[in-house]
C-alpha cells in the first residue's frame, strides 16, 4: 500500500517541479534530502519516490516549454523551438498531446528495454571509450550549430561563446583560478541553472511582457480534446520521428555524464535533416518538430539509469543527486550485491512503468487547465515565474553574489535575442565545454590524434559531424528561426 | 497561483530553512565530503537533540567555502565547518585565509587513501593514472614504488616522466569508467569508494594503501582495513629498503596532512556550543548503530575527538619542515605541474 502511495505522491511532486519553469528533476530532487528521514527505514519508498519524480518532471516539463515558451528542465528547450509557436497559433493542446504520447511511447519502449534486461548490458558500457565520447561531443556542436540555426556562423560564435563561459573556473591542468576576472563565486564555474534561466527564459518573458496586451484568447475546450486526439494522430503519423528521438535518446543517456539537453537537440537536429520541404517551417510550429526531441524525453531518462545502476557512474547530471541519495539510504549503485537484489529491480522497473503511464493520464487532463494558462493575463503569472526563476537561480549559494549573477545571465540573454545569436548553442557549449576541455585532455595524453577516426564507433560519430557541417553550409533549406 | 505558493512552500520547507544547526561543506552535493557530512549530521543530531542541516559551498580546490566560513560565518555559534583533505593540502600549498589553528577542533576521522591496480599490465613498466584534487600523494607514493631509491629528488623528474602517464581533466567517476576499460591501469579510492568500484573488477588487485598516521607516536602504521598492503612494506618488498629520502619526506607531510584531516568538524574558538557538540559526537562514536552507519560509507576507522585532535594537529605541525615544504612544493610545480606556492609562515606557526 505504502509503495501506492509513494508512487503517486512522486509522480505529484515531479509532475510539479516538471511544470515549474526551469526547475525540473534535478531541483526536484535536491529538495529529497530536506525530508530523506522518512525513506530511512524503508529504502526501497526512496527507489519509487526518486524514479517517479524523475519520469513525472520529464513528462511535466514539457507544458512549461510549449505553453509558456520557458524550458522546464534542461532537457527540454528544444521543446519550445516548435511547441510555443504553436500555442501561439492556438494548437497548444495538439503540441501537448503530440508531446505527452511521443514521450510516453518512446519511455515505455527504452523503459521495458532497459529496466527488464538492465542486469546483463555491463559489457555495453566499456565499449565507449574515450573518442567515442570526444565524438559525441563534437557531433553534439555540429548539430547545434549547423542543423539547428538559421545563421549557423553566429551559431559558431555563440557556441564559441558559451564554451568560453563554461571553461571559468579552474584550470583542469595546473589548477589555476582561470578567466573569473578575480571574483572568487566564480571559482567553482558559471552555474548552469542562473545561465538557463537567464539567458533563455528570462529574455522570452520580457517580451511576452512587452507584447502583454497583444495577448489572444484561444481555445475552447471542446477544441482542446479534438486537438489532444489530433496530437495522438500526429505521434502515430509521424512515428518514425518519435522513434528515432528515442533511439537517439537512449544512446546519449548511455552514455555517461550526458544530459537531455544534448539529446534533445541531436533529436531536434535530425528531425530538421530529415524532413525537408515542410507545409510549416521548423521554428514556426511544426508538430513533427516537437514529436522529434519529445521522442528523447523519457528514453534518455531510462537509458541514464544503465551506467548509473551497473556501476554508480551517473548516466546523466540528476543521476549524481540519486547516487547520493540512494547512498544516504544504504543502497549502493554499483555494487555487485545490488546487481543480485531483484526486488531493487522490481521497484525500479515499476515504479518507472506505473509512473509513466500515471504521468499520462495526469498530463492528459492537465492539458485543460494549462492551455487556460494561455487565456489568463500575462501579469497573473510573469511575477510568480519571475520569483521562480529569481529562486531556482540563486540557490547556489543563496549570498548576493547568486543575484548579480543572474542579473549578468539575463543581460546577457536580451543582448543575444537582439542580436540573433543563438542562445541554444551558447547553452549547449556551456553545458558541455568542461567535458569538452578534460576529453580532449585525456584523449591526448592517452591516445593518438588518428585513433578517433580509425575506431569504428568514433569514426561513424565523426562521419555524422562532417555531413553535418556539410549539410548546414550548403543544403540546409529547412532552417529554423529560434535564437 | 495556489500551485505556485504550494511549490514556493514545500521547497522552502524542504531546503530547511527552520534548521538548528548547520555545516558548511565545501563542495557541491554529492561529493565525497557532503555525503560523509549528510551523513554524519544525522547521526550527531539524534545525540545532539537539534537538527543540523548541510549547506554547500563550493568553489575553486574546495577553498572558497572554508574562506568564507573562516571570514564570515565562524561567529555564528550554530555554524559547523567540514574540512577535508583537499583543504588540508590547499593550506600547505595554497594562499587560504583559514588557519587550522584558530579553532577548536570537533573530531575528525584518522582516514586514508587505497591504491590498486590491473592485473593485465605491469605498473612497474608504466603506470597510467589520472590526476586530481588531493592525489599529490598518490602520485608521489607510485613514483617512489616505481622507480625506487634514487639519489636525489630532482632524479624523480626524469623518472617519472619516463613511467608515468598523468592523465588530467578525469572527474571521479571518469576515472573509474577508465580505470574500468584498461584505459588507466593505476587508481585511487577511499576504502569504502574501493570495496565498491575496483574491487569488483576480476582484473583489479591491491597495490598499497598509504597506512594510517599513529596520533601519539605520529609514525605512519599499516592501515587496519589493508594490514598487508602498507606502502613501506610494499616498497621494502620490491626494493629491498624501506623507503626515505627527500621525496618521501614530503610526501609524508603532504600525506598525513591529506589524511588526517581528511573529514574533519570545526567550530571557533569561542563557540559556546563547543561542549555540547564535543559531548554529542562522543555519544555518537559509542553507539554500535551511529558507527556503523558512519562505516559504512568510510570503512573502519578511528576516531579522534575535541582536544585529541590538537595533539594530532602538533604531531602533523611536527612535520612542517623548510626542506619538506619546499621539495613538496618543487614537485607540485615542476614534476606534476600544479599550482603552489612556498609558505614560509606555515614554519612560524609550527613552532
Amino acid at each position: 500500500m505504502s509503495e501506492i502511495l509513494f508512487l503517486v505522491l512522486g509522480t505529484l511532486y515531479g509532475f510539479l517541479f516538471g511544470v515549474i519553469p526551469v526547475a525540473g528533476a534535478g531541483v526536484g530532487l535536491i529538495t529529497i534530502f530536506g525530508f530523506l528521514d522518512i525513506f530511512r527505514t524503508e529504502p526501497y519508498l526512496l527507489v519509487i519516490f526518486t524514479t517517479s519524480l524523475v519520469v513525472a518532471a520529464a513528462i511535466g516539463d514539457s507544458f512549461a516549454s510549449i505553453v509558456m515558451n520557458i524550458p522546464g528542465g534542461s532537457g527540454s528547450a528544444a521543446t519550445m523551438v516548435d511547441g510555443f509557436p504553436m500555442t501561439q497559433r492556438g494548437e497548444a493542446a495538439r503540441a501537448l498531446g503530440a508531446a505527452l504520447s511521443t514521450s510516453t511511447v518512446n519511455g515505455l519502449i527504452w523503459g521495458c528495454l532497459v529496466f527488464l534486461f538492465l542486469p546483463f548490458y555491463a559489457t555495453i558500457i566499456l565499449k565507449v571509450g574515450i573518442p567515442e565520447i570526444l565524438a559525441f561531443l563534437l557531433l553534439a556542436f555540429a548539430s547545434v550549430c549547423f542543423i539547428n540555426n538559421s545563421y549557423w556562423f553566429r551559431g559558431i560564435l555563440a557556441l564559441c561563446l558559451g564554451v568560453i563561459l563554461g571553461l571559468v573556473g579552474q584550470d583542469p591542468i595546473s589548477g589555476i583560478e582561470r578567466w573569473t576576472l578575480g571574483w572568487t563565486y566564480l571559482g567553482n564555474g558559471v552555474q548552469l541553472v542562473p545561465l538557463m534561466a537567464g539567458v533563455l527564459a528570462v529574455p522570452e518573458l520580457l517580451e511576452a511582457y512587452k507584447n502583454r496586451h497583444a495577448h489572444q484568447r484561444i481555445l475552447g475546450i471542446k477544441t482542446e480534446w479534438q486537438q489532444i486526439w489530433q496530437g495522438f494522430s500526429d505521434s502515430w503519423k509521424y512515428r518514425l520521428d518519435g522513434l528515432r528521438g528515442g533511439l537517439i535518446g537512449a544512446i546519449v543517456g548511455i552514455i555517461p555524464g550526458i544530459g537531455g539537453t544534448v539529446a534533445d537537440w541531436i533529436a531536434y537536429g535530425q528531425t530538421v535533416a530529415l524532413n525537408k520541404k515542410e507545409k510549416i517551417d521548423f521554428g514556426d510550429g511544426n508538430v513533427k518538430g516537437v514529436i522529434g526531441c519529445e521522442g528523447a524525453n523519457n528514453a534518455q531518462k531510462a537509458t541514464a539509469y544503465v551506467p548509473t545502476v551497473l556501476f554508480g557512474i551517473p548516466g546523466a547530471p540528476f543521476e549524481v543527486i540519486i547516487i547520493a541519495l540512494f547512498l544516504l539510504v544504504g543502497i549502493e549503485l554499483g555494487s555487485p550485491s545490488l546487481l543480485t537484489d531483484l526486488s531493487f529491480f522490481d521497484h525500479l522497473a515499476g515504479s518507472y512503468m506505473w509512473s509513466l503511464l500515471l504521468s499520462f493520464i495526469i498530463g492528459i487532463f492537465f492539458i485543460r487547465y494549462a492551455v487556460r494558462v494561455t487565456n489568463l493575463p500575462f501579469i497573473w503569472y510573469f511575477w510568480p515565474i519571475m520569483l521562480l526563476l529569481l529562486w531556482t537561480s540563486v540557490q547556489y549559494t543563496g549570498y548576493w553574489e547568486d543575484y548579480i549573477f543572474f542579473f549578468l545571465c539575463c543581460m546577457l540573454g536580451i543582448i543575444l535575442r537582439k542580436f540573433k545569436f543563438s542562445r541554444a548553442a551558447l547553452v549547449v557549449g556551456f553545458a558541455l565545454a568542461d567535458r569538452l576541455e578534460s576529453t580532449t585532455l585525456q584523449y591526448f595524453t592517452l591516445y593518438e590524434y588518428i585513433d578517433i577516426f580509425t575506431r569504428p564507433i568514433s569514426g561513424s560519430l565523426m562521419a555524422l559531424a562532417f555531413v553535418a557541417i556539410i549539410y548546414g553550409v550548403f543544403f540546409n533549406k529547412t532552417r529554423i528561426k529560434y535564437v | 497561483m495556489f500551485k505556485t505558493i504550494l511549490a514556493i512552500f514545500i521547497l522552502c520547507i524542504s531546503t530547511s530553512v527552520l534548521a538548528d544547526f548547520r555545516m558548511i561543506v565545501p563542495q557541491q552535493v554529492g561529493g565525497g565530503t557532503d555525503i560523509w557530512a549528510r551523513i554524519v549530521a544525522k547521526e550527531l543530531e539524534k545525540k545532539l537533540g537539534e537538527r543540523i542541516i548541510v549547506e554547500n559551498i563550493p568553489g575553486i580546490n574546495d577553498i572558497p567555502g572554508f574562506n568564507r566560513w573562516h571570514n564570515e560565518l565562524r561567529k555564528d555559534p550554530k555554524t559547523i565547518m567540514v574540512a577535508h583533505g583537499g583543504n588540508a593540502e590547499s593550506f600547505l600549498l595554497h594562499k587560504v585565509d583559514y588557519n587550522y589553528r584558530e579553532y577548536a577542533p570537533i573530531g575528525l576521522q584518522n582516514l586514508t587513501i587505497v591504491v590498486g591496480h590491473r592485473t593485465d599490465s605491469d605498473p612497474f613498466k608504466q603506470v597510467r593514472f589520472s590526476a586530481g584534487s588531493g592525489m599529490n600523494p598518490d602520485v608521489m607514493a607510485i613514483t617512489m614504488l616505481v622507480c625506487g631509491p634514487l639519489p636525489s629528488i630532482e632524479n624523480y623528474e626524469k623518472c617519472f616522466n619516463e613511467k608515468v602517464t598523468y592523465v588530467k581533466g578525469m572527474r571521479g567517476n571518469e576515472r573509474r569508467l577508465a580505470y574500468m576499460r584498461g584505459e588507466l591501469n593505476v587508481t585511487r579510492e577511499t576504502t569504502a569508494a574501493y570495496y565498491k568500484h575496483p574491487r569488483q573488477l576480476k582484473e583489479n588487485t591491491e597495490w598499497f594503501s598509504h597506512g594510517i598516521i599513529d596520533i601519539e607516536t605520529g609514525k605512519i602504521i599499516a592501515d587496519p582495513n589493508f594490514p598487508g598492503f602498507h606502502f613501506n612494506q610494499i616498497y621494502k618488498n620490491k626494493w629491498g629498503v624501506e623507503p626515505s629520502g627527500e621525496l618521501y619526506d614530503a610526501y609524508r607531510l603532504v600525506k598525513n596532512f591529506r589524511d588526517v584531516l581528511q573529514k574533519s568538524l570545526w567550530v571557533d574558538k569561542n563557540n559556546p556550543n563547543r561542549d555540547r557538540l564535543i559531548k554529542a559526537m562522543i555519544d555518537m562514536i559509542k553507539d554500535p548503530e551511529s558507527i556503523a552507519a558512519i562505516e559504512n560509507d568510510t570503512g573502519k576507522y578511528q576516531w579522534i575527538v575535541g582536544n585529541d585532535v590538537n595533539k594530532a594537529l602538533s604531531s602533523l605541525d611536527g612535520q612542517i619542515t623548510e626542506k619538506a615544504l619546499k621539495n613538496l612544493v618543487w614537485w607540485t610545480t615542476t614534476v606534476i605541474k600544479q599550482d603552489a606556492i612556498y609558505k614560509e609562515e606555515l614554519l612560524k606557526k609550527a613552532k
